[in-house]
């Protein structure tokens, strides 16, 4: 019997082949990193952990961006052949952006799965320092970024708190129980309660 | 113990999955269905000429 992952220093190596979610978000993150930094959060760091559940959206943080750097990233996804909810140009997909709000990109005639594109600032402190402390994981050969797996959980079962994010936190509990750290949830619980104050 | 609640089952599943990886077979299978279901259904009900255009008016009209 193989385990479900395996920890090869800082790196989780999870021992499942690649599914077509992945291919969708690795097919955007190729595009993506050419031009910014990222972290992949929420429902897509269970999945791939490989809690059996749907999806129809995998979220993403960036930082916010400016003008120019937004429309050359806008173009190329169009180029790969992504296309914008919100909008087919730059100025109606940045006006979103200037004002902080997600966007969300799906390949050319699907609506699922899609990115939901969310920008961040430090304003945003959890997020902020979520994407300031990334954890590497790879599937295959498709290594991403995702936020530390104690922060993650401790994410969905303060702050978001619904029934699937309680179940979710609870398979990142059990599957990743070998690498968890007191420490490390007791540092970030403090992170997390001050969004909520 | 047995498994009584829904967070029990996804408790002993990820454990399982933590020891036994052949259990990833199952998530993917889970995974493509439903994307392929809903990547069916949505081109049945836009089509591909004008995809974008629905599917803008259909996100509009769910959510307004």
């Amino acid at each position: 019997m193989t385990q479900g992952y395996v920890l090869k220093g800082d790196l989780i190596v999870v021992n499942r082949d690649l599914t077509e979610l992945d291919l969708f978000l690795k097919d955007f993150l190729n595009v993506l990193k050419k031009h910014t930094d990222y972290l992949v959060v929420s429902g897509f760091v269970s999945i791939s952990a490989g809690r059996a559940r749907g999806t129809e959206d995998i979220d993403v943080l960036v930082p916010k961006l400016e003008r120019q750097k937004f429309g050359e990233l806008f173009n190329n996804l169009q180029k790969a052949g992504f296309w914008c909810y919100q909008g087919d140009t730059i100025e109606e997909a940045f006006s979103y952006i200037k004002g902080m709000n997600h966007i969300r990109f799906a390949r050319k005639n699907e609506m699922f799965p899609n990115i939901e594109f969310i920008p961040i600032d430090r304003s945003k402190k959890a997020q902020f320092f979520e994407f300031n402390h990334p954890q590497k994981i790879k599937v295959k050969d498709f290594e991403f970024k995702i936020p530390p797996i104690e922060f993650e959980i401790l994410y969905k079962e303060i702050i978001l708190a619904g029934k699937k994010d309680i179940e979710d936190a609870r398979h990142l509990r059990a599957f990743f129980s070998d690498m968890l750290s007191k420490e490390r949830f007791k540092e970030y619980e403090n992170v997390i309660r001050a969004e909520l104050r | 113990m047995r498994p009584k609640t829904d967070l029990d089952y996804v408790e002993l599943y990820a454990k399982m999955l933590k020891e036994d990886n052949s259990l990833f077979k199952q998530q993917k299978k889970l995974i493509e269905s439903q994307l392929k279901s809903s990547s069916s259904l949505f081109r049945n009900m836009f089509g591909k000429a004008d995809f974008k255009e629905k599917a803008r008016k259909y996100i509009k009209s769910i959510s307004s």
